[in-house]
């Protein structure tokens, strides 16, 4: 097809459309690493570049003294719900493809059905819950919600039914336990989806902000979800170093984005 | 088999299915039932049961003003938020939607947002649109008060909200585009469909479905959301942002108001169900 000056038109017209939607994306996250190392004059000035590095601010955040004890909430929550609940997933979905036994669809459809009720609709009676069990403050108690998914449930059982059972009897005849067939012959076969599990829970529960707010109270239990928006930093006028912690929780999730961009491309499309 | 064997049988499987089951039953239905039972007692705030209410929880809930208003404002977001969303999701996706050597940097850009979290965000954006002299006034060449202003307010909330959705919906659509059969798209180019007739009547329709399942996640954000609100505009100014979920919240954690908690939480769960269902309809029947 030969080009017209309508077609050099267009093609122009989208780069620059694709050129402003980009820059308006960006921005903020620009203007995140470049206020993190503003002055308070900067901010006042309503600068976008610093007039000269602050990198005080970094400094303020690591002096800050409950900063790496939030870190540590949040990566240790992160880790553990999503070492648990894949757990949890990967035995009710071998069960539930697996074994055959007395309620099967009901148990199925109990299970099922949870995806019909937002969390953020039972919040208090939650609350209550965890309070009556003595998990307030604690871990467990930031984690406790999240450490099932039948979403996730149902994504792993379409991987096990892949597999197939015929792998399963013959390993039975072989005289493998369940657990045995499980550790090493299906989740080595379905190792991608039980990653994407993993991977989904662990950002998810780092990134919960209303259910840590209801149920922490002390600053040592606080995750940094939280902590981040109680530093205290913008309140006495030093938002360049509130603006150092943004980066500082946010670089390395960017870092890891690029790295693993690729695979989530290829995983999402079908060819 | 033996009887004794299928006992075993059982035995084990329910013990594979245990911690589900238990987390499913804690977490999920036990609070579900007792919110629903709970919205026809009359129950203290200190949690005291003082009999039976019928439907006067419901009452007092539909005769709150501030509930009329919280509704009211959650329907303004959803109107604003999510054709916007839908809008800046499918116009990234589809300006991205051919592969080039350079196209990885736009992708890259327009996905970034998935790794800032939800508070990271209203952080910032409190920053960028804090009052008359903001950077979003300077870079926008507006003059408008934002965060204190009811409407600016409003719009700073739509705008967060389209960046935290941005991410994972750009990513969804454009790998979308990507699977679409190369084949249909070259024989409708032969045919001298080109450039908007292309798009409009080829490649769009083919991925309607997935269009849909990122309405539909726009529209649940936009029902249940909270957490910007608290962080953000604590409800106002003059409660115009106050959605229904921050309602539910202030009522049940700060007020202690168990008619409206348990009212509010039973509705929105027939609502979830209700919503739930529709969608299931629309994908079926295709």
């Amino acid at each position: 097809m030969k080009r017209t000056p309508f077609d050099t038109f267009k093609f122009i017209l989208r780069k620059v459309l694709l050129t402003v939607l980009a820059a308006a994306v960006l921005f903020p996250l620009f203007y995140m690493f470049s206020s993190s190392l503003f002055s308070s004059g900067d901010f006042n000035n309503v600068s976008i570049l610093p007039s000269k590095a602050v990198w005080e601010n970094y400094a303020r955040v690591f002096g800050h003294r409950y900063f790496f004890t939030y870190i540590f909430n949040s990566v240790g929550t992160s880790v553990l719900a999503a070492i648990i609940r894949t757990a949890v997933v990967v035995l009710a979905a071998f069960a539930l493809t697996h074994l055959r036994f007395c309620g099967r669809k009901a148990v199925l459809m109990a299970l099922v059905l949870t995806l019909f009720v937002p969390q953020e609709a039972v919040l208090y009676q939650n609350y209550r819950t965890t309070a009556a069990l003595g998990l307030l403050d604690t871990w467990a108690g930031i984690i406790c919600t999240s450490l099932f998914s039948a979403a996730q449930m149902l994504l792993m059982m379409g991987a096990f039914h892949a597999v197939g059972t015929e792998s399963y009897d013959s390993a039975r005849i072989d005289g493998a336990s369940d657990m045995r067939y499980i550790t090493s012959v299906l989740v080595p076969l379905t190792t991608p989806v039980v990653m994407t599990v993993a991977l989904q829970t662990l950002i998810t529960v780092f990134n919960n902000y209303l259910w840590p707010l209801l149920v922490t109270d002390r600053p040592r239990s606080r995750t940094i979800q939280i902590g981040i928006t109680m530093l205290g930093f913008a309140e006495s006028g030093r938002t360049g170093a509130q603006m150092a912690a943004l980066v500082l929780i946010s670089a390395p999730f960017l870092l890891i984005l690029a790295f693993s961009k690729k695979g989530i491309e290829r995983a999402l499309v079908r060819r | 088999m033996k009887p004794v064997g299928k006992l075993k049988r059982n035995v084990k499987a329910y013990l594979f299915l245990a911690p589900a089951l238990i987390l499913a039953g804690l977490f999920c239905w036990f609070p579900a039932f007792k919110g629903l039972v709970g919205s026809v007692l009359t129950i203290s705030s200190s949690n005291q049961v003082k009999g039976f209410a019928g439907l006067s929880n419901f009452r007092i809930l539909f005769s709150d003003k501030a509930f009329w208003n919280s509704l009211m404002v959650t329907l303004t977001f959803i109107l604003f938020f999510v054709p916007v969303n839908t809008f800046v999701t499918l116009l990234a996706a589809s300006l991205t939607r051919r592969k080039s050597r350079l196209s990885f940097i736009p992708e890259y850009i327009f996905f970034a947002p998935v790794a800032i979290s939800l508070s990271a965000f209203s952080l910032l954006f409190r920053e960028m649109f804090r009052g008359t002299a903001s950077v979003a006034n300077r870079i926008l060449g507006t003059d408008l008060a934002w965060i204190t202003d009811a409407p600016g307010a409003m719009a700073t909330l739509v705008i967060i909200g389209v960046f935290l959705d941005l991410g994972i919906d750009y990513i969804i659509l454009m790998c979308a585009f990507r699977s679409e059969d190369k084949n249909v798209i070259e024989a409708a180019r032969m045919d001298g469909a080109g450039g908007w007739r292309l798009f409009f009547q080829v490649e769009l329709p083919m991925i309607r479905e997935t269009v849909l399942v990122t309405v539909f996640l726009a529209l649940k954000d936009a029902i249940l959301i909270c957490a910007p609100v608290i962080i953000l505009t604590e409800g106002g100014p003059f409660r115009s942002t106050e959605t229904v979920m921050f309602y539910y919240y202030t009522e049940a954690f700060r007020s202690g108001n168990r008619a409206v908690q348990n009212s509010l939480s039973t509705l929105v769960l027939v609502l979830a169900a209700l919503a739930m269902v529709i969608f299931g309809r629309t994908r079926r029947k295709k």
